[in-house]
């Protein structure tokens, strides 16, 4: 137990540095952080591992309101919300003040996140014993059913992303049959293509050639680089937004879809509405910075239940961690909390420690921060690349899986030219074998009959919930579609 | 026709190329004589048939797009293009992600020759380059000495041999 929290400890300090840095840096999110450090985590042990990743996606939570307050660029796409008070709050020299709100905003969403996570998520698990094979099939159903939410703008590409990822799931040994399936005669296709490398292909190297396009971010200067924590009145008044932004959190993480960006807006917008100051919103409020970093911070710990308790990742970075689970060998979903509950309870404490450690590192780490901020973009880059290229082949020494993972870059680029998009992509490779393998091995035990999916419970409930989300989404871009119709119609 | 619907037609195009392709090789898979009901070939087959399906909603929707916007705009108006706005984009761009895709190329065929060291400096430098910075003493200095910095990190920190190259042989 001591040599576990050995490591844990300084995993979850390193995690959440590493994080912060990286969402300090504009247009890296903690997807691309995260994906960034997968390689590295090869080697260490499991528990230390899904700790650093879990931890850099606190970190990267806090690390993108760094830019959003100093230079008026979010970090990441969570702190977007953050960039209105945060800058103005900066333009009046209090941006000393605005970190100080966002970093302990950040810390009581993050414990909050963290009760959420640990009441719920083993509750929702307690059901792995039952799981038979058309049960895991019908959970793969569910988390596939995800893409109908995920989709953005177009069903139809989501979709479209889905399958393609599911096609990439079916490369290697067939799950009953043991023979070759587009493999190419290639020896380092058998065991099919590790979602690491399509994970880190799409997000980090696809973002590094996309980014080649973009112009230099700003530079912040070296007098704001000094934190100021909120005196006992501030803390008093910001406690309402912290309410909201954490609660809201809750909820939006849970949802798939919902993610940092999404509840910090919502939480943005209801703690103006419940404010006692609502004019000072948009021109320097603190609650402005409160309810969102707490939302985004709430995020990061809640978005874990669906992807611990069921293997379903609701957004990319959690989608990321799943991809360090696989990489040990450890199966997110009902049985880890049987067969590798010594692993859970690590990550639970790792992250409660991730959590303090933000409060610490946050306060320290920011003249790093303004450093690596105000490097040339160029330099940077170059870094990330000879980072991510020495990473993939240091896990298993393959030149293979360097080149593969390059493929998945350029993929990755053209998906977001074509505006297709790459978490339903993951979702298809991550849960592509379980819901081909379930699938067959539930038609092999029942002879062939297809009432097996109805007749067992799990997987019956499970089936109707794909089907009530997939209803659902559909309901909603149908409304959406005729409001817009409505109002384009009104315009004439 | 817009931009959308182009780009929407071309993913189309291509996305059914691929299920085309793909269920090609999905019936090539061989048959086993210990197969289940559904087989190897079952589940990519219905893949690519799905693929297809979806790919031929979206050139239906960018064809549809394409007519409707070419009835609604017949009286085309001469409009001003947008000025942009914020900092100005860097020039080259798509000359530029080429190299920077060609500098992974590149690494990739060349590291087990020349090496760890000398072939992640040149990657630093070349994607320096193709990141629009200057190619001067101090990128060539942050490229070899990023080049050293890794080197540590890996090969002696983290103890993950990566190619040395032909450089042993030589002393």
């Amino acid at each position: 137990m001591a040599v576990a929290f050995l490591t844990v400890i300084p995993a979850a300090f390193g995690g959440v540095a590493w994080g912060i840095l990286g969402g300090a840096l504009p247009g890296i999110s903690p997807s691309i952080t995260m994906a960034l450090l997968l390689p590295f985590t090869y080697s260490m042990a499991p528990t230390t591992a899904v700790v650093m990743l879990a931890c850099t996606y606190i970190g990267a939570e806090y690390g993108g309101s760094i830019p959003a307050i100093l230079i008026r660029t979010p970090g990441t796409n969570a702190a977007a919300a953050t960039v209105v008070d945060g800058y103005m709050m900066k333009v009046q020299g209090r941006a000393g003040e605005a970190l100080g709100i966002s970093l302990y905003s950040g810390f009581v969403g993050g414990l909050f996140g963290m009760l959420v996570l640990v009441g719920l998520t083993e509750r929702l698990s307690t059901v792995a014993l039952a799981f038979t094979p058309p049960a895991y099939f019908a959970l793969g159903v569910l988390g596939l059913s995800v893409i109908a939410t995920l989709a953005g703008d177009s069903l139809v590409t989501g979709l479209i992303a889905g399958v393609l990822g599911l096609m990439i799931s079916t490369v290697g040994t067939d799950p009953v049959t043991g023979l070759n399936r587009f493999t190419f005669d290639s020896p380092e296709l058998l065991s099919g293509i590790p979602p690491l490398l399509v994970m880190v292909g799409l997000y980090a190297v696809g973002d590094l050639f996309v980014k080649t396009g973009e112009p230099d971010w700003a530079k912040a200067t070296r007098e704001d680089a000094r934190i100021k924590f909120p005196s006992p009145a501030l803390w008093k008044r910001i406690a309402r937004p912290q309410i909201i932004g954490s609660l809201l959190g809750a909820f939006e993480g849970m949802m798939p879809g919902g993610g940092g960006a999404v509840s910090s807006f919502l939480a943005y917008n209801e703690a103006r509405r419940w404010s006692r100051h609502k004019e000072e919103f948009g021109h320097g409020s603190p609650e402005g910075i409160a309810a969102p970093e707490a939302a985004n911070n709430t995020v990061a710990c809640t978005a874990l239940v669906p992807m611990l308790s069921l293997g379903i990742p609701s957004s990319n970075s959690s989608a990321v961690l799943l991809g360090g689970f696989l990489m040990h060998g450890l199966i997110p979903g009902p049985l880890l909390f049987v067969s590798h509950a010594d692993v859970v309870h690590g990550l639970y404490v790792g992250m409660f420690a991730g959590n303090v450690a933000m409060l610490i590192i946050g306060y320290l780490i920011m003249s790093p921060c303004m450093w690596l901020v105000n490097r040339p973009k160029p330099y940077l880059m170059a870094f990330i690349y000879a980072l991510v290229v020495s990473g993939v082949y240091a896990i298993q020494n393959s030149i293979f899986h360097v080149g593969l993972t390059l493929g998945f870059g350029v993929l990755g680029s053209a998906m977001k030219y074509f505006r297709l998009p790459v978490l339903p992509m993951v979702l298809g490779v991550v849960l592509g074998f379980v819901v081909e393998s379930n699938y067959r091995r539930a038609l092999v035990i029942s002879a062939g009959d297809y009432r097996t999916f109805i007749q067992d419970p799990i997987a019956a409930g499970l089936l109707a919930l794909a089907l009530l989300f997939v209803t659902g989404a559909l309901v909603r871009r149908l409304r959406e579609a005729r409001s817009a119709r409505r109002a384009a119609a009104a315009s004439v | 026709m817009s931009e959308d619907s182009r780009r929407e037609l071309v993913l189309g195009c291509a996305t059914l190329a691929i299920a085309a392709g793909y269920y090609l090789m999905a019936v090539r898979i061989p048959q086993s004589d210990i197969a289940d009901v559904i087989g190897a070939q079952g589940l990519p087959k219905t893949y690519a048939a799905l693929l297809a399906i979806l790919s031929i909603v979206l050139i239906g929707r960018a064809t549809l797009a394409r007519r409707t916007a070419a009835v609604r705009d017949a009286p085309a108006i001469a409009v001003a293009p947008p000025v942009p706005e914020g900092p100005p984009l860097p020039r080259n761009v798509g000359w530029r992600t080429f190299g920077m895709l060609m500098n992974g190329v590149v690494y990739v065929a060349l590291v087990t020759r020349l090496g760890y060291i000398v072939s992640i400096a040149g990657l630093i430098a070349s994607t320096i380059y193709f990141q629009g910075g200057a190619m001067n003493r101090r990128s060539l200095a942050v490229a070899v000495g990023g080049a050293l910095v890794l080197w540590l990190l890996f090969v002696r920190l983290l103890h993950i041999p990566h190619p040395p190259g032909i450089w042993p042989s030589l002393f």
